[in-house]
This record gives structure tokens, sequence and C-alpha cells, in this order.
């Protein structure tokens, strides 16, 4: 589903990204853990197309799609969905205005039909629910004066509402205490499904307790050094980024 | 006869041939005080670019323009309700070209004591309570500022007829919105009005006020006057959405005074006229008083809107916060003027003030001034103006949600806009407003499909 190979991508002069192969399937949820500065959230913007980021070596696909070569609107009408680690605010517009204008925009995009306000409102009537949040966030503004819980429930929720193919979420848990981490977690779990992918980006193993993933990913430098299953994260916990360093000069 | 320094124009000819029915209108202190304001308006005649005040302001096209008095126009109700306020349920007071429309306004009932109508019915009732602020609150004399230029409220005077009256005895809140409904036909050649509109609210009172400019024929110029009074701790939500027709010409001075512990909350919204000029004038006369000054204009093609504010600080412990922004497109031109005078009293005074403008194309122009002068120490008053660009953030965060990026940037100039209409808090009046923007910003933004089937 989501082939990255040998990706390197650099900010201004900095390089950042120095040869990233990953590999996920449909059905499957990989966690990158890397300390920080490894380059986890860099490689979440890559994929989605933020400025800024200037890919100099590899390619990025998905579905046999060339995601490199779209734009941030067209990688979302392909599947892709980031979930922000610091949403944007934008005063002005109400949540549901934006996110029906999204929804729309993927489905035309898809060739399947526009919804009504009515017809929308029913679709996303059970993810309000299933994210526990208060139906006024619908008609305030886009995360304006949301906590930081609400913020990260508002992007699953658009998350469950958008139905992406492929989810990358970056740095999620962090700002989060348990019973929002529980709730962001619960509705992330409701969206695995046989045909979608997730990427969990995160510092520390906290929410991979709650997001059980198949592979676990460590990120130094710009590089996958080492992946494994979910105990790989466990390891991580106890010893610290220390032991992948220690690990990886004992090879040198 | 007068002795006229100035250029002859219609709007002082006009005076000789109104003379005679204005003074049958109301009082004879009333009249005074039109042949007074008459003299004032006739010693400086339309404003010219050399004046301070209008230094941005063409207004050759009023001195060109042959503006007869206005005069009678059928508007039926059908016509009124397929208006973009039509829908809004209000207590609504509704006039033609300057004259009070029974037909198209609502009865209610009303708690004892309260006259939500036109000033010449309010004379019957109120005759002393309106002499008494008529004319006292839209006034500069004796205030800060060396250009305090005054001629559209004189010229107003001059022709005062009617207009909304709203009297608010001590205590009484007003659940419902009151809706003061300014309706103008020129359908049978250029015309000018002189709406006047009078808010007086005592102690305690409360209530949220709808003021609407709408044209639905011709060649016109409205000229109002809103004058507002309100007492020790009183209340006052007070919009004003001017939506003339594109040929016109809109002037409106607004004055306020404001008493102890009392909260006034203006929003400004101007998306109409060819030539637009607002002044808001607050006066604090009394301490610990909030106020609030919101304003959003949007203007395309060749249209001009000069905003104008003035807060008088004139007592200590007053907070005012004031955000006006612009959206400025094709060849229009934006100015922004906001005057924040401090009084040696004034001591603790808390002013903060904002001008934020996007310009949507290179031919679009805005000056922003912001004029503080201060002669108190100990206060807190900050400004800033900026002229800019989208968040590019914030275009990303859409795009990455599946909005094309032109419909992404049009959806931002939107909220740069719909963030001031937030402000009103009477929910239809909001909505009718963010309609109104969507609507106006279509034209030259790609815009997602707002609410609604």
């Amino acid at each position: 589903m989501l082939e990255i190979k040998n990706l390197h991508a650099r900010v201004e002069e900095k390089e950042i990204l120095r040869g990233i192969n990953l590999s996920v399937g449909p059905g499957e949820t990989h966690a990158i853990m890397g300390p920080n500065g490894s380059g986890k959230s860099t490689l979440a913007s890559v994929i989605a197309g933020k400025s800024g980021y200037e890919v100099t070596k590899g390619s990025v696909e998905l579905n046999g799609q060339d995601l490199l070569a779209m734009a941030p609107e067209e990688r979302a009408a392909a599947g892709v969905f980031l979930a922000f680690q610091y949403p944007v605010e934008i005063p002005g517009v109400t949540n549901t205005y934006f996110l029906r204008a999204a929804l729309n925009n993927i489905r035309r995009h898809r060739g399947d039909v526009e919804l009504s306000m009515t017809e929308f409102m029913k679709h996303i009537k059970s993810k309000v629910q299933m994210m526990d949040m208060d139906n006024s966030l619908l008609s305030r503004s886009v995360n304006e004066g949301f906590s930081g819980g609400e913020k990260k429930r508002n992007e699953i929720f658009q998350m469950a509402v958008l139905e992406p193919s492929l989810a990358v979420l970056d740095e999620t848990d962090s700002g989060l205490d348990i019973d929002a981490l529980k709730v962001v977690a619960n509705g992330v779990n409701a969206l695995r499904s046989p045909e979608r992918a997730i990427v969990v980006v995160t510092h520390y193993q906290r929410l991979l307790n709650y997001i059980v993933p198949d592979y676990v990913h460590i990120l130094m430098e710009g590089r996958i050094v080492k992946s494994g299953g979910k105990e790989l994260a466990l390891e991580l916990e106890d010893k610290g980024y220390g032991f992948v360093e220690e690990e990886l000069s004992a090879k040198a | 006869m007068i002795d006229l320094k100035v250029t002859p124009h219609s709007l002082i000819e006009n005076f000789d041939l109104m003379k005679g029915i204005l003074a049958t209108y109301g009082p004879d202190c009333l009249q005074v005080l039109r042949e007074k304001a008459f003299r004032n308006y006739s010693e400086f005649g339309i404003p010219t670019l050399k004046d301070e005040e209008f230094k941005y302001l063409s207004l050759r096209a009023l001195e060109e323009g042959r503006f007869a008095p206005a005069y009678g126009a059928t508007i039926d109700r059908h016509q009124v309700e397929q208006t973009k306020v039509g829908q809004i349920e209000a207590i609504t007071v509704t006039f033609i070209n300057g004259e009070y429309a029974p037909e198209l306004s609502s009865a209610h009932v009303l708690p004892k004591g309260v006259f939500i109508g036109c000033l010449r019915d309010g004379l019957t009732v109120y005759e002393d309570k309106i002499l008494h602020h008529l004319g006292q609150i839209a006034t500069l004399k004796g205030k800060l500022g060396s250009s305090n230029d005054e001629r559209f409220v004189y010229l107003n005077t001059a022709y005062l007829t009617d207009g909304a009256f709203v009297y608010l005895p001590k205590g009484v809140s007003i659940e419902q919105p009151i809706h003061l409904l300014y309706l103008t036909s020129a359908d049978h050649g250029p015309l000018v009005s002189h709406p006047r509109t009078l808010l007086i609210f005592e102690e305690n009172s409360d209530a949220k006020v709808l003021e609407t400019y709408l044209g639905f024929d011709g060649v016109y110029f409205t000229n109002a006057v809103t004058e507002v009074f309100l007492g020790e701790s009183a209340i006052l939500e007070h919009t004003r959405f001017q939506d003339e027709r594109p040929e016109s010409i809109h002037i409106g001075a607004l004055s306020v005074h404001q008493s102890t512990d009392s909260i006034y909350t203006s929003n400004s919204i101007s998306f109409g006229a060819r030539i637009t000029r607002n002044d808001v004038n607050v006066w604090l006369d009394g301490e610990h008083t909030e106020t609030w000054l919101n304003g959003a204009s949007v203007a395309f093609d060749e249209q001009v809107v000069d905003n104008h504010t003035r807060i008088d600080h004139a007592k200590p412990n007053c907070n005012s916060f004031e955000v006006y922004k612009s959206i400025l497109g094709d060849h229009a031109l934006g100015v922004f003027n906001g005057k924040i005078f401090v009084y040696q009293d004034a001591q603790k005074t808390d002013a903060k003030q904002t001008n934020q403008t996007i310009l949507l194309s290179p031919t679009a122009t805005i000056n922003t001034k912001p004029q503080l002068e201060i002669f108190a120490d100990d206060v807190k008053c900050t400004h800033g103006a900026t002229v800019g660009q989208l968040r590019e953030e914030a275009l990303f965060y859409l795009q990455s949600r599946g909005i094309p990026k032109k419909e992404a940037q049009g959806l931002l100039v939107y909220a740069f806009a719909a963030e001031v209409l937030e402000k009103v808090t009477i929910a239809s009046v909001r909505e009718v407003l963010e309609k109104a923007l969507f609507s106006k910003l279509r034209s030259s933004q790609e815009l997602p499909e707002q609410g609604g089937d």
C-alpha cells in the first residue's frame, strides 16, 4: 500500500531524512519511534505534502501512485490523512462547514455524489458519539479555543469522517492526559480495518499500549535503524534510545 | 438669504425648497436646530482631499450628482422578505427613502414605557427626552482633536425629519432583537435621504439592535446619523449592516455616549455602496465602561470604503477594544483612521486597537492610520496594523483535508472577515451576515458550498 524507497529530504540546507525505506501493507499498523530531531515529523510532513521540505532522492507511493508528484489536496483525495501534531486554529470557519467542504471534495475526486447538509449531518452523527465530542464543537470555529485534548480528538474525528486509506498520526499523544488518550486510541482502533493502513509517529511507548502496532520502527538521524514487532516498543521503554545507539556502534 | 461661501450644489439648493415642509415637522426648536446646522454645513460644503479627515476620500460624485430631496416610493412586504434581512424575526421599524413605513413595520406588545418606532411618533410621547439628547450626542464640541469635522452631521440635522427612535426605561431588557430597516428606492432619479436614529437606553436597560441600510433601485445618497445614549450599566449590542446599491453613496455617522459601567458593542459591516464613509465616535463619560468596536468591510470593483473611528477616554478605568478588518479586491480603496484620545483624567485606561487588511489584487489600496493622543500617564494603549497574506499553515491544513488550494484560499479570505461576524450574538442575524459575506466574496473567490440544503 504505502511504499517509501530511499527517501532523502532536507529543510533548507539541512538534510533530515537520509534514506528511509518503509513498506506498509493494507490492514497494518506501524509505529515509528525515535528521539527528538530524528526526522519523525519530517517524514509525516513529507508524506502529506507540506511545503518547505525538499525531497532530494527516493520515492513515496500509495497504491502505486506517486504521492510526491501530487498537491496536498490530491494526496488527501488519494486517501492520505495526516493527524497534525499541532492542529491549526481557523477562526471564522465552523468545523461543520470545513469538514463538509473537505469530504465533498474528496468524494467528488473519487466520483461519489456530494452530500447535502442533512446527509452530511447523518454521516457524522455516529462519529461524533464515538469520539465523545460535545456537539457544540461542530458549530464552533475549527480548533479555535479548543483544549489540547479537544484538538486531538477533532483530528481523529476528521479522520473518521474522511475515511482515508492511509492515516499518519503525528505525535497524537503529545499533550494528552490518560482519559483523552484512551478516547483518541479507541477512535483510531475503531478505524482499523483490512483496507486501511495506519502509521503512528510517536516519541513514547505510552500510546502504543492502546493502539497496538503490528510493526515498530526506530528512526534515528534520518534512517530507520531497527525494526521489529510490538515488543520492540516495550524494550525501548525499558532501556531508552541509548540501547539502540549502543547496538549500532557495536555493529560498526 | 444665507451668504454661501461654497459652490452651490444640490445638497444646499434643496434647503430652500424643503424649508417650508421641514418646519411643519416637530416642535419649533427643531427648526432652529435645522437652520443653525444648515448654516454650519454651508460654511464648509463638500469636503475635498485637502480636508484632513477626508484626505483619501474623493466626494466629487456628491458635487456633480443632482440629488433631489427624497420622494415617496412603494416597496411591498414581499419585496422586503426577498432581501437578505427579510427573514429575520425581530421588532422591526422600517423606513422607505427616509420616511416611516408602518405597513412594513411590526406591531409588538412592549413592556411599560418602552418605545420602539419612528421619531415623529416618539415626539408625541417623549418630546422632552428626545430634545434633551438629539444633536447633543453627535457633536465634537469641546472635545479634543485639531481636525474635527462634522459637516455631514450638520447636513443631516439641517434636513432632519424622520428616523427610528428607541427608548428603554430604567431596568428594562428586551429579549427580541430590534431591527431598524432603512430601504431606499430611487426609481425616479437620484435622491438624497437623511435618516436620523436615536437610541436612549436608561440605567440598567439592555437590548440588541440591528440597523440595516439596503437599496432597491437607482442612484442615491444616504446621509445617516445615529445617536446612542447609554445610561449607567446599560448594555447595547449594536450591529450596523450596510449593503446599499452599487451606484450609491453612503455616509453614516454613529455617535455614542456611555455612562458609568455601561457596555457598548458596535459591529459595523459594510459590503455595499460605491462610496462608503463611516464615522464611529464613542464618548466615555463614566468610569468602568467597556467598549467593543468591530468592523468588517469588503470592497471590489471601484468601491471605496472609509472607516473613521474615535474613542474619547474622558474618564478613568475604562476599557476599549477595537478590531477593524477589510478585504479589498480589484481597484477598491480602503481607509482606516482610528483615533483614541485619552484625556488627562483618564488614568488606568486600557485601549487596544487592531486594523487588518487583505488585498486580493495589486491594484487595491489601503490607507491605514492609528492615531493615539494620550494626555494621562498611567494607561495601557496598543495599536497594530497588518496588511496581510493568508496564513501558510492554515492553508496547508485545509489542503491536507482535501480542499483544493484556490478553495482553501477563498475559505481563509471568508474566515478573515467571518471572525468579525462572530461577534454578533443574535444567531439569525449572524447567519444572514455570513451568507451576505459569502455571496459578496463569491464573485472573486472560489468558495465551498455553505450550509443549508
